[in-house]
């Protein structure tokens, strides 16, 4: 009786799982466009056929299946769906940085469905962002990846379940602010940050050392030895050094981007992105050869010492040398154009239409590691896609639709002026943020360093 | 927990021997509070036995704390004190989920000289899984009186503290002298609020640490049931946390999980998903988009027992444009749809109860009446007051309803419990009764703002009664066009001398006047809500004042040479 209760319970369970991990897939015919796949090259008078929320065909003349909705896009433009590598929208908590090391935390635990952010950047034709720790911390929490499937009230469904693990790392003075200067422990210095690696990462090696330990002798016959500690912290850096996790590095300066390089290959770890990256192009041949690329901003710079030598050629002189490139908004607002950012690209540097779209595209992808699933329209991947009114490298673009799997969470002919998911019940007007500062990197950190925030005007990237 | 029990011995002993049910004592009782009898009978009165009764005339018969009798043909025993019950209905007495009556506020721990933020001490970081709620309960505190006076006859007690701040207890809202506890350790009590300014400092933090902390107990339970049966084991670090964990690890106890909205009950689920320990999710402010996942999952929850406040919807002008209009309408959809929440989650067939945690007590039953009339039922709510909670904290065998053999917890009010002119005259806790005065309530104006006879306008001379004395003050009110506006002076509580704050939402309901005020104490900010019956130039009432419970306040309306309407 027991054990069939037993097998029941599993049953239900099963069931629940699978009834979590459905999201919604649509079916679609965009007809006579300028398809831009990014990766093969732009198609005049071109259709997309989309069915069950994966692209089948990219073809002239396709005619709609029975029961597949057709969008007449003649004169419009047909991208990948846009893909933000740095982006805090959509999280309830940015920054648990009361530690040099947090990696055991996970943003997948805060995701919030309700943030109105997601329908502004869906509005900006984003449909994947990656939803980051902050940079509080020299090894922050593990990040999520998003799509953007508006409208759901389970963060479950915004979750890009397919999406491997990455996690958030940073250098220089944010870390060294709030835990040095802050609170008075390492890291204080650029050195110290080095250090705080070297060691987590040794100790990683130690405790993996040891539960092999106990897992090879609790098999053998007779056994006593007892299982070690458990520790969420040092089991996520051993899974960076096992290679199942992207390290998201936020970086400014050229000497530590090339320390952090050192550090990953004394430790044999390959899958590195560097974030901000605004002295990259110092250093964009190491970054090429041995990481993933850097996510950089178009031009934004001087809102902090570390940050005042850079150049807005930065992204176009790594891209040049080879380094994987992408353009990233770390910001509700500039996530709303990053077609405009990527555009830049294009003044600053000449890069071409398709490398600029490239770095919010593809790029980014590859850096999130879901290249093979999104990032340009290619039949056979997910249907994230984003129809513009001229070229999205005009100044004149603007996004009419965009889809996620097929569905459509955007159109600006359906856009009502109050947005919102959730209304108070109690506040006429809810409270908004007037600076954008409120939503970044250093979220949740204010109380950690209230001296050096009467000493400093801070921006806080 | 032994101190407690020692307290009460030894005040039980000084108070000379008033334990009376059991014990006796070979003298007088100095302080002449001794009841004379425990037996009591109610005499036909219409009684509600449980939530689906449609009310009898009945009597019923109680004594040393337990039901002994419900029906129309019981012999009396000569020591029945009888208390005419024709006119009264009686009621289960009312169990509350999970409340923080009567808990001492705890002070943070003293930091140690080499403390760090990064890596505090479990104690400092707000893990004390080993600490119980029987240890910083006061059942003299005027949070269980006014609890109590609502109906509330028995509850389980939260601990204060932080992420696992410890252990619940089930205690009954009786008599001072004793230490009314019916349980300890019954559940832990979780939430997902971080420490300030030291690991785990936010909701992330708290979920890694949450595992970490479960993971680690299993571990030293393994490593303590290997030590205990071989040689040349490394003795295994028991933690108080982890000996305080053992329990919920065991399935031995649930643990419950304060969370207000649905995004944090699907983290406290997710949790329970990955972990396996048994869940009761308390303080339910916004379930309705996780009402389907709530019941799919069969867990336990106390909603806590308030209602938004309707200010926002009051406000709304006539005369706005179109766009305001439609923020109105969307403000007045998110109300409406709050206020029917409960009425949802009986639908849904989720048998809910209450919790008074964090819900203002003054208002309980009109919050109550405000989801009875956006469709929930009297039936259901009075489940939510009695069975529900009896099942949810393990205690239907002798509480949530009026059977013989049943612990004597009653509410005795004038009227049909969910009406707004009933009023409670008896609470009965564990055969104890306390009476209430039944106020005379005048006839007035429908009209919220009072324009009735009564008016507030002028200035008033208050007094109020708080444990470190008496204090007064003025407080003076006028009335523009229809809202009224005002300040209040009181004695300075972070210096000497007067100090003086606005009044805020001063409004005049019949003849009740209630404003609120904030008070700066030593950078603390304090809000007062007073609240009070005005007759004549007289008012009297209660003030609330946040985390530290209401106290009694009169005042008396000075007479103006200027008339006002």
């Amino acid at each position: 009786m027991k054990k069939l209760s037993y097998i029941l319970a599993a049953l239900v369970g099963l069931s629940m799982q699978f009834a979590i991990a459905q999201t919604p897939k649509g079916s679609i015919l965009i007809k006579n466009a300028t398809v831009i796949t990014v990766t093969k090259g732009t198609l005049e008078n071109t259709d997309v056929l989309v069915q069950d929320g994966i692209i089948r065909r990219i073809d002239q003349n396709i005619s709609a299946p029975s029961g597949v909705q057709t969008i007449d896009a003649s004169g419009k433009y047909v991208m990948p769906g846009i893909i933000d590598a740095h982006s805090h929208v959509a999280l309830d908590v940015v920054n648990e940085a009361t530690a040099p090391i947090v990696a055991e935390v996970r943003m997948k635990d805060v995701v919030n469905p309700y943030e109105i952010g997601i329908y502004r950047a869906l509005a900006g034709g984003v449909t994947v962002s990656h939803a980051m720790h902050g940079s509080a911390n020299v090894v922050g929490g593990q990040n999520a990846t998003l799509k953007h499937r508006w409208g759901s009230s389970n963060p479950a469904d915004i979750i890009m379940e397919d999406a491997p693990r990455t996690i958030k790392f940073a250098l220089g003075e944010n870390p060294t602010r709030v835990h040095g200067r802050g609170n008075g422990i390492q890291p204080r210095s650029r050195m110290g940050v080095e250090a705080i690696l070297r060691n987590g990462f040794s100790e990683a090696l130690q405790y993996k050392k040891r539960w092999a330990d106990y897992n090879a002798a609790k098999s053998q016959k007779g056994n006593t030895m007892v299982a070690p500690e458990y520790d969420e912290r040092l089991q996520t850096l051993v899974d960076i050094l096992d290679g199942k996790i992207i390290i998201h590095c936020h970086s400014y300066r050229a000497d530590e981007i090339y320390m952090l390089i050192n550090v990953a290959r004394d430790f044999g770890i390959k899958k590195l992105v560097f974030q901000h990256t605004n002295e990259g192009f110092k250093v964009a041949p190491e970054i090429a050869e041995y990481t993933m690329g850097a996510s950089v901003f178009a031009d934004w710079w001087a809102y902090k010492f570390e940050v005042y030598y850079s150049t807005a050629f930065n992204a176009a002189i790594l891209q040049k040398n080879g380094a994987i490139t992408s353009i990233n908004s770390d910001s509700a607002e500039l996530i709303r154009h990053l077609y405009h950012e990527a555009a830049k690209t294009q003044r600053y540097g000449g890069m071409t239409d398709d490398e600029a779209l490239a770095m919010i595209t593809i790029n980014p992808a590859k850096q999130l590691g879901i290249d093979d699933k999104v990032g340009s329209l290619e039949e056979g991947k997910q249907a994230d896609i984003v129809i513009f009114e001229g070229h999205p490298l005009s100044s004149y673009a603007v996004p009419q639709m965009t889809f996620v799997d097929g569905v459509k969470y955007f159109d600006i002919k359906e856009d009502k002026d109050d947005q919102r998911q959730q209304v108070s019940a109690t506040e006429m007007v809810e409270p908004i943020m007037l600076t954008e500062e409120n939503h970044r990197c250093m979220q949740d950190t204010e109380h950690l360093f209230e001296t050096a925030n009467a000493l400093f005007s801070l921006h806080n990237h | 927990m032994r101190k407690t029990l020692l307290k009460a011995s030894v005040m039980s002993i000084m108070m000379g021997g008033f334990f009376g049910l059991q014990t006796t004592f070979g003298q007088s009782d100095p302080s002449g509070k001794k009841p004379i009898t425990s037996t009591y009978a109610i005499t036909n009165a219409t009684v509600f036995a449980n939530p689906s009764s449609e009310g009898s005339k009945a009597t019923v018969l109680i004594k040393d704390g337990v039901i002994k009798g419900v029906g129309n043909n019981l012999t009396l025993p000569a020591e029945a004190k009888i208390i005419a019950g024709d006119s009264l209905f009686i009621y289960p007495g009312f169990i509350d989920g999970a409340s923080n009556a009567g808990i001492i506020k705890q002070e943070p721990p003293k930091r140690p000289d080499n403390f760090v933020s990064s890596n505090p001490p479990d104690e400092i970081a707000g893990i004390t899984p080993w600490k119980s709620a029987i240890d910083q309960f006061d059942i003299s505190s005027s949070q269980v009186d006014d609890l109590r006076k609502m109906g509330f006859t028995l509850t389980q007690i939260i601990p204060d503290g932080g992420m696992l701040s410890g252990k619940t207890a089930l205690v009954v809202l009786g008599e001072k002298n004793s230490t009314n506890l019916i349980k300890e350790n019954v559940a832990l009590n979780a939430s997902l609020n971080g420490a300030r300014g030291m690991y785990p400092g936010t909701t992330v933090g708290v979920m890694a640490k949450f595992r970490d902390v479960y993971k680690n107990t299993q571990l030293t339970k393994e490593r303590q049931a290997t030590f205990a049966s071989n040689t040349g084991i490394s003795r295994p670090e028991l933690t108080p946390t982890y000996m305080g964990m053992m329990d919920v690890i065991d399935g031995k106890i649930p643990v419950i999980f304060n969370v207000e909205n649905d995004l944090e009950v699907r983290r406290a689920l997710s949790l329970q998903k990955e972990l396996g320990f048994q869940l009761i999710l308390s303080g339910l402010k916004e379930y309705d988009n996780v009402i389907d996942l709530i019941k799919s999952s069969g867990t336990r929850v106390l909603i806590q027992l308030s209602v938004p406040d309707d200010k926002a919807i009051k406000a709304q002008k006539d005369d706005a444009n179109e766009s305001v209009k439609a923020q109105y309408a969307r403000v007045k959809e998110a109300y409406d749809k709050a206020i029917a929440q409960a009425a949802k989650l009986e639908k849904a067939g989720v048998a809910f109860a209450f919790t008074t945690s964090g819900a203002k007590t003054n208002d309980l039953m009109k919050s109550l009446r405000t989801m009875i009339e956006a469709g929930l039922s009297e039936k259901a709510a009075l489940a939510a007051l009695t069975t529900n909670p009896a099942s949810i904290l393990g205690v239907p065998r002798f509480a949530g309803s009026i059977e013989t053999g049943k612990m004597a917890n009653l509410v005795i009010s004038t009227g049909p419990i969910f009406q707004e002119e009933s009023q409670i005259k008896h609470v009965v806790v564990d055969g104890n009764i306390f009476d209430y005065e039944i106020k005379e309530k005048k006839k007035n104006g429908a009209n919220g703002n009072g324009n009735g006879s009564i008016s507030i306008v002028g200035t008033w001379d208050y007094n109020s009664q708080t444990p470190a004395g008496s204090s007064g003050g003025k407080f003076v009110i006028s009335k523009d066009g229809s809202s009224y506006s005002g300040t209040i002076t009181y004695q300075d509580p972070s210096g000497s001398g007067q100090a003086t704050s606005p009044l805020k939402d001063i409004s005049l309901s019949g003849s009740t006047l209630s404003f609120s005020f904030d008070v700066n104490a030593g950078g603390m900010n304090l809000t007062v809500s007073v609240s009070g019956d005005v007759s004549g130039n007289s008012m009297d009432g209660s003030m609330n004042i946040t985390d530290f419970g209401s106290f009694p306040i009169s005042a008396t309306l000075n007479p103006t040479l200027i008339a006002n309407k």
